[in-house]
């Protein structure tokens, strides 16, 4: 009944079953130890164990097996007085999105979205000290129980492999695409314990993942001061300045640190897909199968906790838990074909939806053509398909809902075909901004850090820049300089960069951080650099492969696009859009009837922002080594040297002069002795 | 006599003022010699100094990071003027040829001690006269690491200026100013804090009665303490927080950044197992230290060489020496061999990777003993001829200068 690992259609007494059990559960158990005067501890422990097993197990069997078990909870919860339980939502939703990008290759987005709801009469909800987490239906309770006991408020955490091609790529549907582990995480800071509590966390979820998260230490970890603000509509009104000066908010931190070394792989995706209510067994996570999703141009996989509101009032909280999969298949590798199959790129067919699924959809976003009729698709959705978004930007899109489609026994497929291989005409993606960053100079002594941002844009664009450099690179920020469209530019009034917060690196300590509120004016190429001097380490302090160097991870640019030009990426922005407005589905229903009269949706989606978060490129610093097989001879040269000076400067210290009698047969000859 | 000294002295003056101004003419030099490691450490680095008073300008506290170690005081000093080069090239060449305006008062000071001691010593017997002011000033003011370091703006310029006015005034017996020397010096680099025992010694020599002796020294401690505390006190109001006390002077002794420099610890610690590190870091400062005491109990008829011997102690010893030592004349060989070999080696390591660490660390290995031989050498020669000062050769027992002497 509470391992997670409820099997299906068991939703109605898993809602019963909601309040905390455990203080009755320990009464219970009190009480029998009581009844039966079982005073010794052994007897109290064995029963305590005996319950909680039973308790444990899966209800399936528990519901049919131990008649006893579930007796015990009706008097557990006909003993306590009836709390009014809300109706709290609960919900899984599975949805997977495909898109054929211009350079032939298949871009699959697989999202897993699972609710699990608070109470209404709850003052507030910060994630830990609630009693959401007394029972698991749905939500994994693994990721509960990290939630609860390290008082996480909202959680990200990031595996990605390869890099994003923002230029060919447009955006991804995903939040993060830094290359390695990005985690981030607002933390409760009730009793000033954050820093504690962020350690464990990395340490857990290291375990969990099977990932070195665990050397996100203090070193590494930076708490970003404008960029990374917290998600979702409830964190919108929490930030509201109605409520900012609400001295019941608890106060929060946020915690910030990535490893661009990290490699990520099957490890890592199989803890991942344990977290799903139908693991890979069933639904679109089937198609999950780690060979052939590691075999592409790039994958990254996610996990986003956060608390979200569950009406316009926000008067209904819940936390939501999104599992995202991002990959990039090269389809057109072998023979320059660009047709695919699901079954192709993913070995395996979608036998049913989920069954704990609410909703289950596969949508396939076709690609913007200048010329008609160049492709086919094969099935064509009931409903046919519809377009979605406005001018430029508008987009295909075809929807399969899998729970309609896969009652009629046959495994869900789908394939397209391109009619001429040679001759493709599809519009270019040409994303709002795009940035590089890359070092210069020569030899390991200094160097410089160069940044550059392109705003495609017809418009300005605010942007928010943040970079975290580890400690080994000592930045001067004297050397700051900011270029506009190639020229030196000084900027004196702040025209450009509007606010600019630093934080220096101490050694051994903390890295610097450099973040920046910038203004890119319409259609410019902004260039900052810096310059640097690397740190000689200690020799213990180098990696094994001290000559292949140390990884620095991306700079992350925060900006809000209008959604309304079509640059941002053919449509990608619209379900990034969709997961922001916390709704369940990529593609709402709503939408569906909808889209044929395109009314005030529309005016609120000119004036409309995204906000995208753009990852540059990690870097590779290569650091002066020293001789690592040197240390004895070191030490032995070093001290001979000092013991040198040592002992001949106590020599004359502590001895004097004396004239020697010279003996009869050997004259002096006017030299010092030592003695 | 005078006149022609005058004349002489403005040339050399002039000489090296023109040298300096025409050097700083070529920024490339001036900031490759700034980045040399030889010339400027970690604590000294005239970039890094920039760095802090960017920082400091902009509200970010200096301290609160590793770039910047470098005392408050050089932050107020630099804070108005960092901006106009013009104005950093004169503060530089100015307090460089102060410093040597200053040894020049020293060595005539000491001209005139020595002369009065040697009537006192010899009778009448006069040795041959010692360099004069005039080129003690010169060889300063002419030699290439000088000159280097000024134009590398190296802030150890500074301390040095600090540590040559309080000998300056500790041998004109000015206590006040002498012991205010003393403490800016240490509070700029810390190290310097030894020599107040030396100018002490300086102070009180020609007190004979021993009750007015300890009140003079007691009264000299309480003045430097004072004049310390107060400058911390400033120091503080300045920058509004006790960070700069850890940042300055922690790193100073703690060698936290091992950037290579010409002394021994950089690769020593670099190498060094982790669990030993703090055992030697602790022996090698006491090292540094613990030669103050009895080398002023041995010397105490020579402060000025006592101050020789511990700058040279200090240069050779601290965490991060740089090449401007203060009276190091060269051991000609060793010397140049180091100061050539050094940047090549450096660049073989750093840029084209044919070399590594050890030849840059060999080169430091060589200037150690280089500076090593001639501390032992010069302190040996002064004990000899100390000795041969107090005990002369007697026409009694038949020995001639040609006798065997033995240390015991």
């Amino acid at each position: 009944m509470t391992a997670g690992g409820v099997p299906y259609g068991s939703e109605s007494s898993a809602v019963k079953l909601k309040q905390k059990w455990h203080g009755p559960l320990a009464n219970l158990v009190e009480d029998l130890c009581k009844v039966n005067k079982m005073r010794t501890t052994p007897a109290c422990v064995l029963l305590i164990t005996g319950a909680l097993l039973a308790l444990s197990s899966s209800s399936s069997v528990a519901a049919s097996a131990s008649a006893s078990a579930s007796s015990d909870q009706q008097y557990v919860y006909s003993s306590r007085e009836p709390i009014p339980i809300a109706k709290a939502p609960e919900a899984f939703h599975e949805e997977l999105v495909l898109k054929p990008m211009n350079d032939g290759s298949v871009y699959s987005h697989f999202q897993f979205t699972t609710h699990i709801g608070t109470m209404m009469d709850e003052d507030r909800f910060d994630g830990a000290s609630s009693n959401l987490f007394a029972h698991y239906n749905l939500f994994p309770r693994s990721i509960g129980q990290i939630l609860h006991s390290f008082e996480v408020e909202e959680l990200h955490l990031t595996f990605t492999q390869g890099r994003w091609q923002y230029g060919d790529w447009g955006y991804p549907l995903a939040p993060s695409a830094g290359t390695g582990v990005e985690l981030w995480a607002w933390l409760s800071d009730d009793k000033r314990q954050t820093d504690a509590n962020w350690k464990a966390l990395t340490n857990t979820l290291s375990g969990l993942f099977c990932a070195s998260l665990n050397f996100i230490d203090k070193t590494i970890t930076v708490e970003p001061k404008m960029s990374f603000r917290n998600e979702g509509p409830y964190n919108v009104h929490a930030a509201s300045p109605d409520n900012r000066d609400n001295s019941t908010a608890p106060p929060r931190k946020l915690r910030y640190g990535s490893l661009p070394h990290e490699n990520v792989c099957t490890e890592n995706l199989t803890p991942w897909i344990k977290l799903l209510p139908c693991k890979s067994k069933a639904g679109i996570a089937s198609l999950l199968k780690s060979h052939k999703l590691f075999d592409s141009r790039f994958y990254s996989m996610a996990i986003h906790v956060r608390p979200v509101c569950e009406d316009e009032l926000c008067r209904v909280r819940s936390l939501e838990l999104v599992q995202t999969i991002t990959t990039v298949f090269d389809v057109a590798r072998h023979d320059g074909s660009f047709d695919w199959s699901i079954s192709g790129l993913f070995e395996r067919d979608i036998e049913h939806a989920c069954p704990l699924a609410t909703t289950s959809k596969v949508i396939l976003q076709l690609p913007h053509m200048l010329e008609p009729y160049q492709y086919d698709f094969n099935p064509k959705p009931p409903q046919g398909t519809y377009f979605e978004g406005t001018e430029d930007n508008k987009v295909e899109i075809a929807v399969y809902d899998l729970i309609q489609s896969t009652k009629e026994s046959s495994p869900f497929q789908l394939a397209m075909t391109w009619r001429d291989a040679k001759n493709r005409a599809i519009r270019q993606s040409r994303p709002g901004i795009v940035a590089h960053r890359y070092f210069t100079g020569y030899g390991q002594e200094r160097g410089g850090l160069s940044i550059e941002i392109h705003n495609n844009n017809w418009e300005q664009i605010d942007i928010l820049y943040m970079d975290t450099l580890p400690w080994y690179l000592k930045l001067y920020l004297h050397t700051f300089n900011l270029q506009l469209h190639g020229e030196p530019f000084e900027d004196k009034h702040g025209e450009i960069v509007k606010k600019m917060l630093y934080q220096p690196a101490v050694d051994r300590a903390r890295p610097a951080v450099l973040e920046m509120a910038v203004t890119m004016p319409p259609k410019s190429l902004i260039k900052f650099s810096i310059s640097f001097d690397k740190v000689f380490l200690k020799y213990t302090e180098h990696p094994p492969d001290a000559n292949r160097g140390f990884d620095v991870g991306c700079a992350v640019i925060t900006a809000n696009l209008p959604r309304h030009r079509g640059q941002i990426g053919r449509g990608g922005l619209d379900h990034l859009r969709v997961y922001q407005d916390r709704e369940s589905s990529l593609v709402k229903n709503k939408r569906l009837v909808e889209s044929e009269s395109s009314g005030q949706g529309d005016q609120d989606e000119d004036l409309a922002m995204d906000q995208i978060r753009v990852y540059t490129e990690t870097l590779l610093v290569s650091l002066p080594t020293p001789d690592f097989s040197m240390p004895y001879n070191v030490i032995t040269l070093t001290c001979t040297v000092i013991a040198l000076f040592f002992g001949s400067m106590f020599n004359l210290m502590t001895r004097n002069f004396e004239v020697v009698v010279p003996p009869a047969d050997k004259k002096a000859k006017g030299k010092e002795v030592k003695k | 006599m005078a006149p022609s000294s005058n004349k002489s002295g403005s040339l050399v003056f002039g000489a090296a003022l023109a040298l300096r101004l025409a050097l700083f003419e070529f920024p490339t030099l001036a900031n490759m010699l700034g980045n040399q490691v030889e010339i400027s450490t970690p604590v000294t680095s005239f970039k890094r100094l920039s760095e802090g008073v960017f920082l400091f300008r902009n509200g970010v506290p200096p301290y609160d990071g590793g770039v910047f170690h470098q005392a408050p005081l050089l932050l107020g000093l630099f804070y108005p003027i960092i901006s106009s080069p013009l104005l950093v090239k004169l503060l530089y060449t100015l307090s460089d040829l102060a410093i040597g305006y200053m040894l020049l008062q020293i060595t005539a000071l000491k001209d005139k001690a020595l002369k009065e001691s040697k009537i006192r010593e010899y009778g009448n017997k006069l040795e041959a006269p010692g360099v004069t002011g005039l080129t003690v000033a010169t060889l300063y003011l002419f030699n290439p690491y000088t000159i280097v370091s000024c134009i590398g703006r190296s802030t150890i310029l500074f301390s040095n200026m600090a540590v040559v006015a309080g000998i300056w005034m500790g041998m004109k017996g000015d206590r006040g100013l002498a012991m205010f020397s003393i403490a800016v010096a240490g509070y700029l680099s810390l190290y310097p804090v030894m020599l107040a025992i030396p100018v002490m010694i300086m102070l009180t020599d020609s007190i004979q009665d021993a009750e007015a002796k300890k009140r003079t020294i007691l009264r000299c401690s309480a003045f430097f303490l004072a004049s310390l505390s107060s400058i911390f006190l400033l120091s503080f109001v300045l920058t509004n927080s006790w960070d700069f006390v850890r940042s300055v002077y922690g790193t100073i002794l703690a060698v936290s950044d091992l950037t290579p420099n010409l002394g021994l610890f950089w690769y020593f610690f670099i190498e060094m197992f982790d669990q030993f590190r703090s055992f030697f870091l602790i022996v090698f400062q006491i090292h540094v230290f613990i030669f103050a005491v009895p080398i002023s109990i041995k010397l105490r008829k020579y402060p000025l060489f006592i101050c020789f011997l511990l700058s040279t102690v200090m240069g050779t010893f601290k965490g991060y020496p740089s090449v401007d030592m203060r009276y190091s004349f060269l051991i000609v060989n060793l010397f140049l061999y180091s100061s050539f070999l050094a940047p090549i080696f450096w660049y073989l390591w750093v840029y084209v990777g044919s070399g590594n660490a050890n030849f840059f660390y060999a080169i430091g290995l060589v200037y150690g003993i280089g500076e090593i031989i001639l501390m032992i050498d010069t302190t040996f020669a002064l004990l000899r001829r100390d000795f041969e000062a107090t005990s002369p050769p007697d026409a009694a027992d038949g020995s001639g200068w040609d006798r065997e002497v033995l240390q015991k």
